[in-house]
This record gives C-alpha cells, structure tokens and sequence, in this order.
C-alpha cells in the first residue's frame, strides 16, 4: 500500500469532522475501503513517523507527483546534520511533504526552505542544520517567511490569524520542515531533542509576509531580490509576544511599547539577543504616514531596546559564566570575578543594551488591518547572516523555483 | 572523557549510537549543576572521580 516510501534519514472511524458539509466526506467509503485508510494511518504512528498528528499515507504515485514539481535529483542530499550523522535527501524531503499533507506544487518551497538552511552563516562554515540550536532545552524552532508572487499563487495566508490555523500552505509547509527534524534528521522528544519545554510553533511555523498593505518593500526586495521574485528566508526563533498598542498615534509610543518587549529580562540568557519585528498593517501605516521606514525602526529599538541594572540584578542576571559567557548572579561559582554585562548611563540609571546593532532586528509586515496589534518574534542569537544580494543583513533566504512558470 | 548530567543520559547514548560508539562509557552526576553552590559541585565531583578514573584505567 505505501511501497517503501519510509520516511526517515537516507542513511540510515467516523469521518465526519464537524458540519454539515465536512459530513459529505461518508462518499470517500464509496471510493476505498475505510479500514484500509485507517490501517495506512496507524502504520505511521506505529512506525514512530509523526508529530502526534495523524499524517497522509505517502505512495509511490504521489511521490512522483512531488518529483516532477523541481529540477532536482531525488537523491541529492538537502540537509545534512553532520554532528548527528543523519541527511535527508529530495525523495525523503517529498515523502515527508506528503506525510505533512502539502500539495505537490507546494513542493518548491519546501525544497527553498532546505536551500535556505545551508546557507554559510558563519566564517567557519557553519550553516543552520549544523547548529545545535535544533536540539537546545530552550525548545528552539525554525520560522519560516514567506515573499513574493508565490504567496497569492499557492494561497498563503498573511493577511490574519497568521501564526494560527485555516490555511493549508503555511500550515502543511511548516509542518514539512517538523517531519524532516523527526523523521529524517532523528530529533525526537527526549532523545535527540532536548527542549526542556518547546513551543506549539514546533508544530508549524511558516508565515508570509503581507506586502499588499505594507508601506514598506519586502523582506526579498530588501535583501536584493527583484520585486517579482518569491523567496523563502529562514531564523530560528524562541516565542512570540503580543504587542497591545491599539491606541499608539506616535511613533515614538508604539516602538517604546516594543522596545521594552524585547528588552525583557527572562530572554536573557547571554548579553544579547535578535528580534524578528510582525508589524501589524495598521502599526506599518502608523509608522510609515509619519516618515518611518525599517531601518528606521531598527534603528530605533537597537538603542532604545534595554534593561536596567536593577532589572537584571532582581532576575540575578549581573555576572557573566566563565566559559558560556551566559548571565548568571554575579556571586555564581561560575561568575567571572569583575565581569559584569556592559551598562550606560542613561537619564541618571544604569541601563543594558540587549540588541547588539540594528542588524540583530529583522522587520516584516504581516496580519490583518483591523488593529494596532503586532508581534515580537524573540531569535536564538544573531538573527542575521550577510547573505543578502545587496550585501545586506538579513536572515537566511533563498528563491522559490516553481517549475513551468514564474513564481 | 564526557561527564554529563543524568537527564541528558538518553541523549548522549543516542548520539554515541549514532556515530557508531554503541556502548560509549561517561559519566553522569545528578541534575542540576547550573544552580548549585560550589560546595555542592565539590561534593559531586567527589561523588563521580572513581568512575571518571576507573572509565580512563586509572587505579588508585
């Protein structure tokens, strides 16, 4: 029935879901034997092949459908995790696409997503697979980004609810890239990944940017893709924090709001930290009608984005471990004598710069146009890579190559 | 020679296993080491020596 379509590394009853119209889903027992489907589905979950959600069955028919959607070999090699031994190849990125419940055209953006994560972001080579932020306690989890024509042609939802459900792209999409984590890269709960609590983004997290009511250009546009190019950019992220500013009408009010956001002293593990900025359309409006542009706004929270002394010492966060250089209470065995996170004096307090330039800022625009609520998305490190066309900052990206026809 | 905490056990036979080292000897200590005293770290490296000296052959 699934052929050997498995999921994993290259080395190694009632159908009716809710109204009235889900109800017509009976006729499928006309089609095909039920007992069969469910059988199709427990192998799965048998098999250890899912993220405790039931999975679609891939077979050999489907998977080609897959295949012919991009210019590559199904045996090339996508994504390797070099200090865990384990790869995962075009075929096996397809079968967990299927598994994931994504349409075969979809199927280009997965393979980007994975182009995207081997970008170089670092001297020495190191790109995000290699990282072991994959399998860190604090549950870190890929979000993905969405750009482009692409977006209105596959229907990816950027417009509201865009970290919640309803939309098959971004739902299934993201959660192609959990399946690959578990199924081919091995990173199961309580063995290879260590998240001591995780985040319900480890189910899916694949958002697009609203570009239609953005006053700004896109995320690609700014890393120097051309305005007709549809991207994929990449950043591993912490949590999400709602913004509630529904009343701001000054610039100055709404980014305060932020920058105190992301200044918070419980995602201070080390010195510093990134931010991925959801500006809502109405908070980009707001922004933008009074001369404010990203860098702008960058620019903004990379000096206003703070804590004080008090703050960390009340949290215990005033020393610095020797080896880790993570903050602990400056009277830790592990403390550095004399070695302290650096201060300044601002307005008479001592305050701490989370933010170590405006390149540790990555600012989209997304959600609906009903109201002056946005999201900080707080990054694992630096959030930025020179991996920009332009020679800018910006996270991870690569561009979708759809097959057949302009992205 | 590796000494981890005892909930990180799972893991690292996982990843011996993976690099072909099924069976790798370490050593754990009791969890949490973050946010002991240092009289506390004293008394658990105490606790583990014989084993990280009996894993590297040393005989006292």
């Amino acid at each position: 029935m699934t052929g050997d379509t498995t999921a994993g590394d290259t080395t190694a009853g009632d159908t009716t879901a809710g109204d009235a119209t889900a109800g017509d889903a009976t006729a499928v027992d006309t089609l095909i034997d039920h007992r069969q489907v469910r059988r199709a589905i427990e192998h799965y979950y048998e098999q250890g092949f899912t993220d405790g959600l039931p999975v679609v069955p891939p077979t050999e028919s489907y998977l080609a459908e897959f295949l012919a959607q991009v210019d590559r070999s199904p045996d090339e090699v996508v994504a390797t995790m070099p200090h865990l031994n384990r790869q995962c190849t075009v075929r096996v990125a397809a079968i967990n696409s299927i598994m994931a419940g994504c349409l075969p055209e979809y199927f280009p953006v997965v393979v980007a997503i994975l182009d995207a994560l081997r970008v170089d972001v670092g001297a020495r080579g190191a790109t995000r697979f290699s990282s072991g932020l994959w399998q860190s306690t604090t549950g870190t989890v890929p979000i993905t980004v969405v750009n482009g024509p692409v977006r209105l042609r596959l229907g990816f939802n950027c417009q509201g609810n865009i970290f919640g459900p309803g939309f098959r792209p971004n739902a299934t999409i993201g959660r192609t890239l959990r399946l690959i984590a578990l199924n081919a890269l091995g990173l199961k709960p309580h063995v290879l990944d260590q998240s001591t609590q995780g985040t319900p983004a480890k189910y899916t997290c694949c958002v697009a940017e609203n570009e239609e009511e953005s006053p700004w250009e896109p995320l690609s546009v700014e890393a120097g893709y051309g305005p007709d190019a549809s991207t994929v950019s990449f950043m591993m992220m912490r949590s999400t924090m709602h913004i509630e500013a529904r009343s701001a009408t000054r610039p100055e009010h709404l980014l305060n709001d932020v920058a105190n956001s992301v200044g918070r002293t419980g995602v201070l593990y080390s010195e510093k930290t990134a931010c991925l900025v959801v500006v809502s359309p109405e908070h980009a409006q707001l922004l933008a009608s009074q001369g404010w542009g990203k860098n702008d706004v960058k620019e903004y929270l990379a000096a206003n984005a703070q804590c004080t002394r008090e703050a960390l010492e009340r949290a215990g966060k005033t020393g610095i471990s020797r080896d880790m250089h993570w903050l602990v209470p400056s009277d830790h065995p592990d403390a550095l004598a004399g070695e302290e996170p650096h201060f300044e004096l601002r307005g008479g307090t001592e305050v701490h710069h989370v933010l170590s330039s405006p390149d540790d800022v990555v600012v989209i625009v997304a959600g609906a146009a009903n109201a002056g609520v946005s999201t900080v998305v707080e990054l694992m490190g630096g959030s930025s890579a020179p991996s920009g066309r332009g020679g800018g900052r910006v996270p991870a990206m690569s561009e979708i190559l759809l097959r057949g026809a302009s992205a | 020679m590796s000494v981890c905490t005892d909930k990180f056990r799972m893991t690292a036979e996982a990843m011996a296993r993976l690099h072909g080292f099924e069976g790798y000897r370490f050593v754990t200590v009791a969890h949490p080491i973050a946010s002991l005293e240092l009289p506390e770290l004293a008394n658990l490296a105490a606790g583990a020596l014989d084993e990280v000296l009996a894993i590297l052959g040393v005989t006292r």
